[in-house]
């Protein structure tokens, strides 16, 4: 059931525009249907594929729980977030409405979330597609501004944000990953809109929360150095050959134009002034972890307890990721050597190569190491996912010739569903073991790969495709 | 899912091969292969399919005993006249009692307690409520629910089990063993309380042994309400005991609060019943260990039983089968086609032993339909059921004695003999030193002593579903392209979106399904007191009515919509086997059984349908004979449909108008025993089977 309910979404739009409010305001209806009517013996909130060591309230609540009875939140490897979070959620975890037992406080305050998210998401897409049929009209391939041929994406990001099973139920189950998502979401937001301390928050605020995200530093120093996703740079002067060639007046000023654009190589200013915000952001986040966790063993504490956490694997209980049963089987001696290897092995395999060749398409970049960080992550839950398919669907118009879409869509579907089942298998029914669990979340590991390899594939096909249409054009 | 995979990246080499002349590798070569000549695959793969499941009885291996430490027989049994005399002693106390006596009380408890505790042991009385069905339709996902206390409890029924706990000696209190004797306090028969006789010797030996490694606890479950209710309800509490004051402590004049004894985790369980007349020579013992959900106890339980059963005391074992199977003539004539072949076999090659004799196969098949459907069912087929929920392995003995319940010198010999089987099981589970995790956990049963692995029965069902990812691909590859040529797609380049509009009918018709699945629930909170039948009108009237709202809303949704809403029925098709495909294999996993019986039905329906618009207008024998095929299968496969002929083929004959009534009944039994064959009926086999029909008069 993965996607159908996003695909429904997309199909949708091809209506007027209130039909994404529609369905917007479903969406939050449904989710606060699920909160306040779901079966409570159901245990959303302790299942692995939606709460994991890092993400889960419940855990979250414990140390809220040991700061106020003044002891270190992170007594007793319970709570591995951030101080700040715990400040900031903290509270409304203890809060509770009357009747009620549950923390439907902070379920309202991930709708929001969610909710926040996805109108980022939507002027992000409006951005791209504005820049999508612009850029589509100065190569040629588009006529006409008013073509049927390019969808909205922003409004199908959205609601495929909003209409995800997997953002659904990490935001009813939960977890702490709306708000994860929702940083990423505004630093992407902030570079779109070239709001730089926006940008530098959102990244900063990511990273503190979830450490992965880091590696989006440097899609955004792409998009904020050479702008939105575009062509490479060659369709740009095959253009301008032209405009050259036939020579004619209105040609020559928007040859100037397109000049002005291509020539822009790098603007090493608007960088600097991220990289500066990002300094004074990080210390200023630094500085207040450390005045909330000063009786607790300040910030050494705190990187123990969190970014060692993460980095070291030290949790082993099962979840949708592919460590937890590999470091539960490797030897002790060699366990520092493994965890060197794979954390290297995300670096340097999967970061550069993108980097180098996705460099012109700085958002696609981001989707890419958003799927690869959820891959390779050490506690990896439903809500990653969410995040990046609402993030390749901003780019529904580019990867339009997708291969094998169906397929993975029944794979993600099947691995999904197979999951509670083998889970369900082997704790409760004692009937099968940790192999089946595990066998299932290296299905997922593969679906998701071959998810961002045909994406990868699609869109450089959608470039070569876009370089021989103008070629085309030149020769003729 | 492999092949499935496989196929798939043969489709993208295959359009890429226009313009690239990469020779694909030989594994898609394969894949390119079975796409292309699909149909004749899939009818290969079907066939072999269902002869696989033929053969199973053939592959049948005899059971062995996987776990060392269990060792049934080696010991020497202690059992002496004194504990049988005991024994004896309390059933006639009991058929005393209850000749002199009439009603309500508790009184027969106390005088089973009484016994319990003049052996040593520690006794309790523990009162439950009869609960009513409960619809949890997806109680599947969760574990066992904490017990729930009602809060109108009332004192007019109730029942009280007693439990009776013997230390063990050299344990540390931490594991024990579980012997349950189902006895209806106020109306059980003779024969029942034979059952009480058997426990009660082996508790009197138990109480002085000196091998006891794990406690014994003897739980006399009041029957009175059902065999399981009771059981559930003691496990219930045991695993997970509340702390809130029920009412119902204080009903009666039995005061059981803060009187609950624990004795560790639960090693396995026996469940002793005594019933009928054995028709045979020889005492009967009949094993029940179908739990719910198909799940099965470990084998070697059952082995340790049926070894010391069959060569210490003489018993004749059985597990059920399908009795009219035995007398089916088709079935004969395979049992002898596959004689033959085996006899053949034999002469070609004496190493190959696979022949069995006609009657054999006859009665492996009927146990193996047995074994299926009961586990297919989903619900547990004695008060061991309950066990399973907390994974402790349990299986019901039914014993039949060959005497009359008064003969009193035959009572003697059989008190013994029951009571030593008990005694060789317990020790043999005694020496365990872990869980039994040796031997299997998935398995069907042919005889007691024959099993057939799950390594060689997911074979049949693996062929049977073989067909459907590679006819998927093959009708996707074609939707596509006949998408391609019909019509001039505006956006131009949306070419992997095709299946898009299928794709949104089958999830709608899915959501469909699934709203179905949980209307019960919502028509069991009708006020007022409704018949099955106005139940099941109910239920028939709001989901047609859902349906017909479903086609209005949803454009291209409908069989009987424009033409121009309507999506390629082959790539329909194709999402809808695909959705199959996962439905089935998702179910296979949950349920063997279940798939297996499901497979049977959806594969042939989803394989063989076509429009039958085109097939009427060609008037082509070929196309004609196929939509008649289809038709008949989508009759057949209509859940009502398929219930009152299997019905009418167990001989309970056809029912007419009383038959929603019944559906309703049979339904309700299932989800109360919360069997995921409910969620599939409804989630994957009913969606499935709409889809089909609108494939059938798709307007093309």
């Amino acid at each position: 059931m993965a996607d159908v309910g996003g695909d429904m979404a997309e199909k949708e739009l091809e209506k007027p525009t209130y039909g994404f409010w529609i369905w917007a305001m479903a969406s939050v209806i449904l989710r606060l249907f699920f909160i306040f009517y779901f079966p409570e013996n159901f245990k959303l909130s302790s299942r692995p594929e939606v709460s994991t060591p890092l993400t889960s309230v419940r855990r979250l609540a414990e140390g809220y729980w040991l700061k106020q009875s003044s002891m270190s939140p992170y007594a007793g490897s319970m709570y591995h977030g951030s101080p700040l979070l715990l400040s900031v959620l903290g509270p409304l975890t203890s809060q509770w409405i009357e009747g009620q037992s549950s923390h439907h406080l902070c379920s309202l305050v991930f709708v929001f979330a969610d909710i926040l998210s996805a109108l980022l998401l939507r002027a992000i897409g409006q951005k791209l597609q504005k820049t999508y049929s612009m850029n589509l009209k100065r190569l040629g391939v588009l006529r006409s501004s008013g073509d049927r041929g390019i969808l909205p994406c922003g409004d199908i990001a959205a609601l495929v944000y909003l209409w995800n099973p997997y953002t659904i139920l990490s935001c009813v189950g939960l977890s702490t990953s709306p708000i994860e998502n929702l940083a990423v979401i505004v630093s992407l937001y902030g570079a779109v809109t070239r709001r730089v301390p926006l940008a530098a928050f959102g990244l900063i605020t990511a990273t503190h929360l979830s450490l992965y995200p880091a590696s989006l530093a440097i899609p955004l120093i792409l998009l904020l150095g050479y702008g939105l996703d575009a062509h490479p740079l060659k369709n740009f002067l095959h253009t301008r050959d032209r405009g050259v060639e036939t020579g004619s007046t209105s040609d020559v000023s928007k040859q100037d134009k397109l000049t002005r654009t291509t020539q822009l190589p790098f603007l090493w200013r608007t960088v600097l002034h991220f990289v500066f915000w990002v300094l004074v952001l990080s210390i200023c986040v630094l500085v207040l972890c450390s005045l909330s966790l000063k009786q607790y063993g300040g910030l050494e504490e705190m990187f123990k307890r969190t970014y060692s956490f993460i980095l070291n694997i030290e949790d082993l209980s099962p979840n949708i990721g592919v460590f937890w049963y590999f470091f539960a089987e490797a030897f002790e001696s060699s366990r520092n050597y493994l965890l060197i290897v794979f954390n290297l092995y995300i670096l340097l395999t999967s970061l550069p190569p993108l980097a180098f060749r996705f460099k012109h398409r700085p958002c696609f970049l981001a989707f890419a190491y958003l799927v690869m960080s959820s891959i390779i992550k050490s506690y990896p839950s439903g809500g990653d996912a969410a995040l990046y398919l609402s993030l390749w669907a901003l780019f529904v118009n580019e990867l339009s010739d997708m291969n094998n879409l169906f397929f993975i869509l029944c794979g993600h579907i099947g691995v999904s569903l197979l999951s509670p089942v083998v889970h369900n298998i082997w704790i409760w029914r004692g009937t099968g073991n940790a192999n089946f669990y595990y066998g299932n979340a290296m299905g997922y590991v593969c679906f998701q790969f071959m998810f961002v390899e045909e994406s990868v594939n699609a869109m450089l096909d959608h470039d070569k495709a876009l370089e021989k249409a103008t070629g085309k054009m030149t020769k003729n | 899912m492999a092949t499935e995979k496989r196929d798939k990246e043969e489709e993208e080499v295959k359009t890429d091969d226009g313009s690239l002349k990469i020779k694909p590798r030989p594994i898609v070569q394969l894949g390119i292969f079975l796409v292309a000549h699909s149909p004749v695959f899939s009818v290969v793969f079907s066939a072999a399919g269902v002869l696989a499941l033929l053969i199973l009885p053939l592959l049948a291996k005899n059971t062995y005993i996987s776990e060392n430490a269990l060792m049934p027989g080696s010991a020497r049994s202690m059992l002496s006249n004194r504990d049988v005399s005991d024994g004896s002693k309390l059933v006639k106390d009991i058929k005393n009692y209850r000749l002199n006596h009439e009603g309500q009380g508790v009184e027969v408890q106390k005088l089973i307690g009484k016994y319990m505790s003049e052996m040593g042991a520690e006794v309790y009385y523990q009162k439950f409520h009869p609960e009513g069905n409960q619809f949890h339709p997806l109680h599947f996902f969760s574990g066992p629910d904490s017990y729930t206390l009602l809060d109108n409890v009332s004192c007019a029924s109730y029942g009280v089990n007693v439990a009776g706990i013997i230390r063990a000696p050299r344990g540390d209190g931490k594991e024990s063993i579980v012997l349950v004797t189902p006895y209806d306090f106020i109306n059980g028969g003779d024969y029942e309380a034979l059952s009480l006789g058997i426990t009660g010797t082996l508790f009197s030996l138990l109480a002085r042994v000196t091998w006891l490694s794990k406690d014994i606890i003897w739980l006399v479950a009041d029957s009175r309400y059902g065999d399981y209710r009771p059981v559930a309800a003691w496990l219930t509490e045991y695993h997970s005991p509340s702390f809130k004051d029920s009412d119902l402590l204080k009903c009666g004049e039995l005061n059981t609060a803060d009187k609950f004894r624990r004795a560790g985790t639960m090693a396995a369980a026996l469940v002793l019943k005594v019933d009928g007349r054995s028709e045979r020579f020889e005492d009967t013992l009949s094993i029940y260990a179908e739990a719910s959900n198909g799940q099965m106890p470990n084998l070697d339980l059952i082995n340790v039983v049926n070894y010391l059963a069959v060569h210490r005391q003489g018993f004749y074992v059985k597990v059920e089968k399908v009795v009219s199977l035995l007398s089916s003539s088709w079935l004969k004539i395979i049992g002898e086609i596959f004689e033959a072949v085996g006899k053949l076999a034999h002469t070609l090659n004496p190493d190959w032993n696979f022949g069995i004799p006609t009657a054999d196969y006859l009665e492996g098949s009927a146990t193996l339909a047995s074994s299926l459907y009961s586990q297919a069912l989903g619900i547990p087929t004695g008060p061991h059921g309950a066990f399973r929920d907390y994974q402790v392995d349990a299986i019901t003995l039914k014993v039949s004695p060959r005497f009359p319940p008064d003969s009193k010198t035959r009572q003697h010999d059989f008190f013994l003999r029951g009571a030593k089987l008990l005694e060789g099981t317990i020790r043999s589970v005694n020496n365990l030193l872990e869980k039994f995790h040796q031997s299997f956990f998935l398995y069907l049963l042919t005889s007691p002593s024959k099993f057939i692995s799950v390594g060689v029965y997911m074979i049949a069902f693996a062929l049977l579903v073989a067909s459907l990812p590679m006819v998927a691909a093959s009708l996707y590859i074609d939707g596509c392209k006949a998408l391609n040529n019909s019509t001039l797609n505006p956006a131009g380049n949306f070419k992997s979106w095709k299946w898009l509009d299928a794709a949104k009918q089958v999830f709608a018709l899915h959501l469909f399904g699934l709203i179905v699945t949980l209307l019960p629930y919502f028509i069991c909170q009708v006020p007022g007191q409704h018949s099955p039948s106005n139940r099941s009108i109910m239920w028939g009237t709001t989901s047609s009515s859902l349906l017909l709202i479903t086609f209005a809303t949803i454009p291209g949704c409908s069989p009987f919509s424009s033409r121009r809403h309507g999506t390629n029925w082959a790539v329909l098709k194709s999402v809808t086997i695909s959705a199959a495909f996962i439905g089935l294999c998702l179910m296979s996993i949950i349920n063997f059984a279940t798939a297996e019986i499901g497979a049977l039905l959806l594969v042939p329906t989803c394989l063989i349908v076509q429009p039958i618009k085109p097939a009427l207008r060609s008037r082509r024998i070929k196309s004609l004979l196929g939509a008649f095929c289809s038709m008949v299968l989508l009759t057949i496969g209509f859940p009502v449909m398929l219930f009152a002929i299997s019905k009418g083929l167990f001989g309970e004959g056809l029912v007419g108008l009383s038959l929603g009534g019944e559906f309703w009944t049979w339904l309700e039994s299932l989800w109360a025993w919360k069997s995921a064959t409910y969620l599939y009926i409804g989630m994957v086999h009913l969606p499935c089977w709409l889809l089909c029909l609108c494939i059938l008069f798709h307007p093309s």
